[in-house]
Order: C-alpha cells, then sequence, then structure tokens
C-alpha cells in the first residue's frame, strides 16, 4: 500500500506538479516547433514518452548499478547521453522493421528527440531526486512522458484555436506560444501544494 | 591570392557579428530555448551560463574543426555529442570547484549544455566545413549573442522580480520605505515565458518581419 | 575480414576520441575532485558556524544513525559533531530533509551539545515559490527555531514569534512550507535524539532528572 502510494505521488507530482515543459523549461525547442497541429503534436508526445520511459529506467539502471558501485560518477554526462542516443537508435531501427505503421505515424520525430532536452533533463532530475527503486524511477520516467504530451496537446489545441483570434503581426508565431504557455504554466503552479 | 587575404579581416568580423545580431541564436534562430528561459530569473547565474556555454562552444568547435576532414557520415552526430558531453563535464566540473553556489543554482541546466542546440548546431553547420580560426571565431560570436541575449532578459526579470539588479538595489522597496512593489511572479517560469514572449516580439517589429 | 576492416576504417577516430576524451575527464576530475570535496565541506562549515558561533572544526560520528524514513525504510544520517577550539562538544549537525510545497525540502538542522535546544536550522536547497514559500530561508522564520526545545514542535497562525518555545508562528501565504519545515525539523530531532540516546552518545535526559 504505501509503495503503492509513492509510486502514485511519484507519477502526479512528475505529470502537475512538476511538469517538465511549465515548470523546468524542458523540451520548448520541439514545444514550439509541433505544437501547430493537434495529430502532430499528439505523435511527438507519444514519441517522447515511448524514450524517455525506456531511457530514464535505462540510465537509472546504469547509474545506479554500474557508475555508483565503480566511483565513475564523473562519467555520468557522457554515458546518459550515450545511452539515450542509443536507445532511440535501437527504437527508431526496431519499429520501422516490425511497425511500420506505427513509424508512419511517429517514427519521423525519433531523429529529433535525441537533442530533446526533455530525455536528458529527466535522467538528470531523477538523480538529483535521489530516487532509490527501479520501479519509482520507471513510473516517474513515463509520467514525465505523460506531462509532456499533456502540456503539448493543451498547447496545440490553443494554437490551433488562436489561428482565428486576430494576433498583432509582430507576436505570431513564437511569441504568442510562448505567452501562452507563460499562462498556462502560471495554471499549472496551483497545483503546487497538492501532495502533502 | 592577395585579393583573398584582404577579404579574410572582413570575413572575421562578418562571421563575428552574425552572431550578435543577424543570426543571434536565442532572439532569430530560436536555439537553446531552455536554458534560456530557466536561468534567467538574475543576472548572476545567466552570466555564469553564457560563459559556461562559450566555453563548452569554443571548445568543441576547435575539436570539431581540426577533424573535419577524418569524420565518416555514419559517426559524425555521435562524435560531436561526445565531444560536447566531455567539455560540459568538464566545464560542471570547473563550475563546482570555483564557483560552488552558481553551481548549485545552476543545478542540472549545467549539464542540460550537451542538448542545446545551438553548440551541435554550430559545429554541423560551422565548424565541419570551415576552419580553426573562422570556427573560433564563429563559436565566440554565437557565444557572446546568446550570453548578451540571455544577461538582458535576466536584468529584466530580477529587476521586476527583486527591485535590485546584479544583485545591486537599484528600485527602493515598499517594504523599506520606497515605492516599488516586488513582482514576484517574474522571479517564475511565467515570468520567462512571457518576457521572452514580448522580447521576441519586440524584435519582430525592429525587424519589420511580417507573417 | 572484410567486416572487421570496415569496422575498424568507420570508427577508429570514435575509438581513438574516446580515450583521449576520458584521459581529459580523468585529468580534470582528478585535479579538481580535492577541491570540489573542500566546497561541501567549507559550506556546511559556514552554514553550521552561523549557527553554533563556538564551533571549530567538525567531525563525522563513527557510529551510525539510522531513522525510520515516512515510507517505512530505514535511512541513515550523517552526524556530525560540533567541536570548540579545546575540542569540546558545543553541538551536533545533521542534514535532514523531506517535501515542501513544490519539491524537496533540504536543511542542516543543529542542535545544542545536550540535545536539549535547537540551535537553529539553514536551507540548503528548496524550490519554494519566490516570496511567499522561500521567506522559510529569512530570518523573521528562522530565528523562532533558536533554541526551541529540541522535540515535537507545533506550528500556530497567531502568536508571538520572538517567544521562543515549541509554538513557531507561520509565514502569512505560506503555511504549508512553514509546515513542511516544522514537521521536517521536529521529525529528525526527535528520531535522531532517541536514537543517539539509546546508543549512549548523549546522556538520557530523564534519567539524569530522577
Amino acid at each position: 500500500m504505501d509503495t503503492l502510494n509513492i509510486l502514485l505521488m511519484g507519477f502526479i507530482s512528475v505529470v502537475l506538479i512538476n511538469n517538465l515543459v511549465f515548470t523546468k523549461f524542458l523540451g520548448i525547442c520541439p514545444y514550439l516547433g509541433v505544437s501547430g497541429r493537434i495529430d502532430m503534436a499528439f505523435g511527438m508526445g507519444m514519441a517522447v514518452t515511448f524514450v524517455v520511459t525506456l531511457s530514464g529506467t535505462l540510465t537509472w539502471m546504469i547509474d545506479h548499478w554500474v557508475l555508483m558501485k565503480l566511483g565513475l560518477e564523473v562519467t555520468r554526462y557522457v554515458c546518459f547521453i550515450l545511452v539515450i542516443a542509443g536507445a532511440v537508435q535501437l527504437v527508431e531501427m526496431y519499429m520501422r522493421k516490425f511497425f511500420p505503421s506505427l513509424y508512419d505515424s511517429f517514427g519521423i520525430f525519433l531523429p529529433l528527440i535525441t537533442t530533446n532536452c526533455a530525455i536528458l533533463g529527466l535522467c538528470l532530475f531523477l538523480t538529483l531526486w535521489g530516487i532509490e527503486s527501479l520501479l519509482d524511477a520507471a513510473v516517474r520516467s513515463f509520467g514525465a512522458g505523460i506531462g509532456f504530451t499533456m502540456a503539448i496537446c493543451i498547447m496545440a489545441g490553443i494554437r490551433e484555436n488562436l489561428n482565428l483570434a486576430d494576433v498583432p503581426a509582430c507576436l505570431q508565431g513564437a511569441p504568442i506560444t510562448l505567452i501562452t504557455a507563460g499562462l498556462l504554466s502560471l495554471a499549472f503552479m496551483g497545483f503546487a501544494g497538492m501532495i502533502r | 591570392m592577395s585579393n583573398s587575404r584582404q577579404a579574410k579581416p572582413a570575413l572575421y568580423s562578418q562571421t563575428l557579428l552574425a552572431g550578435l545580431w543577424r543570426e543571434n541564436p536565442t532572439l532569430r534562430l530560436l536555439l537553446g530555448m531552455c536554458p534560456t528561459l530557466a536561468v534567467t530569473a538574475a543576472v548572476k547565474p545567466a552570466l555564469t551560463m553564457g560563459c559556461c556555454v562559450i566555453f563548452v562552444l569554443v571548445c568543441s568547435n576547435i575539436i570539431v574543426s581540426l577533424m573535419r576532414d577524418l569524420l565518416k557520415p555514419h559517426v559524425r552526430i555521435l562524435m560531436f555529442t561526445l565531444t560536447i558531453a566531455t567539455f560540459v563535464t568538464i566545464a560542471d566540473l570547473i563550475l563546482k570547484a570555483f564557483q560552488p553556489e552558481m553551481s548549485e543554482t545552476l543545478g542540472p541546466y549545467v549539464p542540460l549544455i550537451i542538448v542545446n542546440c545551438i553548440i551541435i548546431c554550430r559545429a554541423e553547420a560551422c565548424a565541419s566545413k570551415n576552419g580553426l580560426v573562422i570556427s573560433i571565431i564563429d563559436a565566440v560570436g554565437m557565444g557572446v549573442g546568446f550570453t548578451l541575449t540571455l544577461c538582458v532578459l535576466a536584468s529584466i526579470r530580477e529587476l521586476l522580480a527583486t527591485g535590485a539588479v546584479f544583485e545591486i538595489q537599484v528600485l527602493p522597496l515598499a517594504r523599506d520605505g520606497g515605492w516599488f512593489v516586488q513582482w514576484a511572479a517574474m522571479g517564475m517560469p511565467v515570468g520567462a515565458f512571457i518576457t521572452l514572449g514580448l522580447m521576441l516580439g519586440l524584435v519582430n517589429i525592429v525587424t519589420g518581419k511580417k507573417t | 575480414m572484410s567486416k572487421i576492416k570496415q569496422f575498424v576504417q568507420q570508427s577508429w577516430l570514435l575509438i581513438v576520441a574516446s580515450f583521449f576524451f576520458g584521459l581529459l575527464i580523468a585529468v580534470t576530475d582528478a585535479g579538481l575532485s580535492p577541491r570540489i570535496e573542500q566546497n561541501k565541506v567549507n559550506k556546511r562549515n559556514r552554514l553550521v558556524g552561523a549557527l553554533l558561533p563556538e564551533a571549530r572544526n567538525f567531525v563525522a560520528l563513527d557510529t551510525e544513525i539510522q531513522i525510520e524514513s515516512a515510507g517505512g525504510k530505514t535511512e541513515k544520517v550523517e552526524v556530525f559533531k560540533a567541536q570548540s577550539e579545546s575540542g569540546q562538544c558545543v553541538g551536533w549537525s545533521f542534514n535532514a530533509s523531506g517535501s515542501g510545497f513544490a519539491d524537496k525540502i533540504e536543511l542542516v538542522v543543529a542542535v545544542d551539545a545536550k540535545f536539549e535546544k535547537i540551535a537553529g536550522f539553514a536551507v540548503l536547497s528548496s524550490n519554494e515559490t519566490p516570496g511567499f514559500g522561500d521567506q522559510i530561508k529569512g530570518d523573521y522564520y528562522r530565528s523562532q527555531y533558536k533554541g526551541a526545545p529540541a522535540g515535537e514542535l507545533k506550528l500556530v497562525s497567531i502568536g508571538d514569534p520572538k517567544q521562543i518555545d515549541s509554538k513557531i508562528v507561520a509565514i502569512t501565504g505560506a503555511t504549508v512550507s512553514s509546515e513542511a519545515v516544522v514537521e521536517i525539523v521536529s521529525y529528525f530531532v526527535t528520531q535522531i535524539k532517541e536514537q543517539m540516546q539509546k546508543k549512549g552518545i548523549i546522556g538520557n535526559v530523564q534519567q539524569q532528572a530522577s
């Protein structure tokens, strides 16, 4: 019961309270790039969720079972980025071979994901938060992906409607997206303090 | 021969200035957004971040430029990533040793320089095609352009959030009998998003861009 | 055979570079790690030194102190003994952490030599709302802990913050953050006190009284 409780708390905290996009500013580049259409946004979100769950768990395992045992924490960043790059490559190849239809729907986003700061950011935050169990790390990684998907889909929905609005010429495109993101992050701040 | 030698200084200054305004990474190319938003709550961390980025950018451009003829297409991106990650680790260690407080404030955003699109973009677009000197100048120009943008954004936010710039009190606070009431929202994520949005809007007005 | 040749052709640079970069990191780390360790020690000494003015050096306690964390697991806590110039024990310090309003709050807590009174706390890291929750770093709130009894603390909404007792007056607009600190401090202090009494490192106050 306690374990379940901790996992649930971790999940909610990473989806709503510590949402990667709105409170940690991670993954802003794809957020600005592909949040124009809701189906694209969802595809990107799914791809990120997939990769972040995989690489978050993998890097946690490597960090705890290899690097910390050997006292090689100093090479942590290099290892993390290599694991992420490798994971993305593997997923892409696997998907192209075995799930072509899935590859068509969000495979095109996969190469972009290696340089998505949300992935590396989450791996680093897992270390920073001092996550103790593998299950907790996996759940939080998955939650981070869901949080990202949610943020990018909300944004896409708003942007589709923004097309109909009369935005000043100088603010069109990225500026108005950032301002909207600001207002959204204000809304998300209301979730802080939910867990206590 | 003499012609190309004459053209060189002009090319250098052009490359240097491109990073400052015409191809400013943050304001014009919209690259490296996450540190831009995350570390600009005050000027000091923003400046530290800028210096780290300049260091990594220059080092990685030097290495990439030196081995540009040896790079095989398959391993190019992997090589870039490896180079950048190494120098980021070194920058992080230096920061921890000589600026421990700043290192704590910046936290995970120092290692996140690895995935900062500016650096990999410059390695790909400039250093892997050009000679050593041009690559270094390009790195300095881009890095300084990035740092300046960060500092401007951070000054606005710090001024409105605390009434101070670079931790020096500029506006008299209402708490101490002045008139300025701190605008706490500017120190929070909201302030970062909205200030950057308005700044980009301003740049669009200045350059007369219409979309 | 040709496959191996192709592999080497494609990746020799990568392998050479990996060795070179590995060496570079190792050298930097070897050169800087003493300084980094020293920085960490200096920071703790500075923070705790402000709370325990007589303390000159800190010695880690070699006995293991374990407390039960909120999840029911046991957690190791490193307790430091603060010594004055003459080597006398002037207090104890340890790190304490727990969940705050937005994120984890990490504190360093100092207690006097007999573990009867709290000497104060300092915030190591927190992510509380600027202007509201982060007032836990301010003197108004922190001074209330200076001299408070080392035991269960209670948060009250109205009271005199200058009066030093087990009642801590909350910060207006930041009740959750204030409560979080009260909980973290009283939890760690009571648990560690109990453990240390059990191990006989500090005298049992009740026994002495009777």
